[in-house]
């Protein structure tokens, strides 16, 4: 497997609207959130959390060793879903599918719930192979990042350089923390969790701050998002059933947490909107706007100052900088 | 030599390899590797100092400098006499270079160039006015030191202009710095008439089915404001930039209706649409004659 071999999987952004998005085309009753805590009222919010994702990419300069997260054994036996990664690019698709076919029972469309029985007792090798050869998935992972410019190809433009995440995945089985790494020979067990209280959790939170804490400071850009169940419509339910009671609190506090939602999820469809557009129409018309209006010189001569100025602080402040 | 337009200008390059400090010692060993010193400028007009190992092409160390931050200079040291060292005013960084080309003729000649660039980026360095390519191979030219004079300058401007495929100094403006909401969000206030030419543009989500009422029209308008406030439409308009840096989009401009000229530059694209404008009707741009 070659880094150039994208096989026609292009390379998504990894924020929660996109995965949500995703999971909604696969038909499952989920939604993926951020997660900027693992504090147990971060986590008690969001219940029930079935994965926890985990992405990250080192930050080469800082992470001259890779190999930092020995923690956990190999479980050869894993009797549940694991697929390998065999195309880097639908590395993001790949980890829902991973987590996906580890919960149970799974309610999901026809395409996929065909899938997990088509992929069922194949070694991750050959999982990973369908998954990433099953066309309308790929058709469904490809419509949520932007456009390739088709009218630009060929111009050898620099790509600017965008390391991809890692994604792994952790969820509970057979009352053990498993890790499912793609890029791992086998899922990895790291151990039972005591199932009260916050139950599974619990042992995630020690293990992904341990492999955290266990990077140089910095060396590490990394994201937590949660698998859960969509909030939405058991809230509206409860909604209907307290109706007409305003002066109740549950009832006001209902209605913000579902405002609260509704926001939320209209601004995960602005975000995949915008992110699946090409825009050169939009820029080309806004030039002309502006132009119309007299506008275009003045901006124009404001843009030249500006590209001056910008050189010569930089020559004055003597900054070091990355190249971004 | 192909001068790469997209991403950075090479300004120059000689042979030289690296030479590495043995711990815990003064003495500096030569790695016998073949490279090459490049010095370069990238689309942000910053210097680049690159190691390059000319048997792979891998370029094995790149460094940013800032004017007047670094100097190359001969380590006296080195009885064997092309030694040099990079060091630096803003840190105790040292990188020590050995020079590699078969005659030492030039050698002065590169080290002083590369110095005065270091120094001053916006200098070019003259080499020698019949021929400004510098080439290892040609015998040292007669020397064109400090004292160039102001036509000499301008012949190699207008020839490394010509061979930048009019990248100028017109260009020198990024369209990302055009299309902001500091232009936009006034524009749309002032002149409300030419919101419906921008509608049609927006993700086809957020059209609705027949002409818009007021209301919809408001709304229209917050999406077109939040959509250029948005990173991926900063993403296009930056990538439009770079591609039209190429001067290779005569083809795609066709399709906005403009001339194959409007895709040799920035600025010409530009110039097209004040055009198109002007065509169009309704325009209130002054004529700008240059």
């Amino acid at each position: 497997m070659s880094d150039d071999d994208s096989s026609g999987w292009q390379l998504t952004e990894s924020d929660p609207g996109v995965f949500t998005e995703l999971l909604k085309r696969l038909g499952v009753p989920y939604i993926v959130d951020d997660l900027y805590s693992l504090e147990p009222e971060s986590l008690a919010a969001l219940q029930p959390v079935h994965a926890l994702i985990f992405l990250f990419k080192w930050v080469p300069e800082l992470a001259s060793d890779k190999s930092n997260d020995n923690a956990g054994h190999y479980d050869t036996d894993f009797p549940g879903f694991f697929a390998h990664q065999t195309v880097n690019n639908a590395c993001a698709t790949l980890a829902v599918i991973n987590a996906l076919g580890n919960i149970a029972p799974l309610t999901a469309g026809p395409q996929l719930m065909d899938l997990m029985n088509f992929t069922t007792g194949m070694d991750p090798q050959t999982c990973g192979m369908a998954i990433t050869s099953a066309d309308w998935l790929r058709e469904a992972h490809n419509a949520l990042s932007p456009p390739s410019s088709i009218s630009l190809d060929g111009l050898d433009l620099p790509k600017k350089s965008e390391d991809a995440y890692h994604f792994v995945v952790y969820l509970p089985a057979l009352g053990s923390l498993y890790e499912l790494d793609g890029l791992k020979p086998y899922p990895v067990r790291h151990g039972e969790f005591d199932g009260s209280g916050e139950g599974w959790l619990k042992k995630a939170r020690e293990v992904i701050e341990n492999r955290i804490g266990s990077y140089p400071i910095g060396a590490l850009e990394f994201s937590l998002l949660a698998l859960r169940d969509d909030p939405l419509p058991a809230m509206r339910t409860r909604l209907d059933v307290l109706q007409g009671s305003v002066e109740d609190a549950e009832f006001v506090d209902l209605m913000n947490k579902i405002s609260n939602e509704n926001s939320k999820r209209e601004r995960w469809a602005f975000e995949n909107s915008v992110r699946r557009h090409n825009h050169i129409g939009l820029a080309h018309a806004l030039l002309l706007a502006l132009a119309k209006a007299g506008k275009l010189d003045l901006a124009k001569a404001a843009a030249q100052r500006g590209m001056k100025e910008y050189l010569e602080r930089r020559k004055e402040m003597g900054l070091d900088m990355d190249e971004s | 030599m192909s001068v790469p337009l997209t991403d950075s200008r090479t300004m120059m390059a000689f042979k030289a390899g690296r030479a590495f400090r043995r711990p815990g010692t003064n003495f500096v060993d030569a790695s016998p590797v073949k490279g090459a010193i490049v010095l370069s400028k990238d689309e942000s007009y910053l210097v680049h100092f690159m190691w390059k190992d000319r048997t792979t092409g891998e370029v094995a160390e790149d460094l940013i400098l800032f004017p007047g931050d670094a100097k190359f200079e001969k380590v006296s040291q080195s009885s064997w006499g092309r030694t040099y060292v990079l060091k630096f005013e803003s840190s105790d960084q040292k990188h020590f270079f050995w020079l590699q080309d078969s005659s030492t003729s030039r050698d002065e000649e590169f080290v002083r160039h590369l110095n005065r660039v270091l120094e001053d980026p916006e200098i070019i360095p003259v080499w020698d006015v019949s021929e400004p390519q510098a080439s290892t191979s040609a015998t040292a030219s007669s020397s064109t030191t400090a004292g160039a004079t102001p036509e000499q300058l301008a012949q190699i401007r207008a020839l490394v202009g010509s061979m930048t495929g009019g990248t100028s100094e017109e260009d020198q403006f990024s369209l990302t710095d055009v299309l902001t909401p500091q232009n936009l969000l006034p524009l749309f206030h002032s002149h409300p008439d030419l919101l419906p030419s921008l509608f049609p543009h927006l993700p086809s989500e957020f059209l609705p089915s027949s002409d818009p009422t007021p209301h919809q029209m408001a709304e229209l308008t917050e999406m077109l404001q939040r959509t250029i406030n948005s990173p991926p439409f900063r993403a296009s308009v930056a990538q439009l930039d770079r591609a039209l840096r190429t001067g290779a989009l005569g083809g795609f401009v066709r399709s906005l209706g403009l001339p194959e000229s409007a895709g040799t530059g920035v600025g010409a694209f530009l110039a097209a649409i004040a055009e198109q404008a002007r065509q169009e009707g309704g325009t209130e741009e002054q004529m700008d004659e240059d």
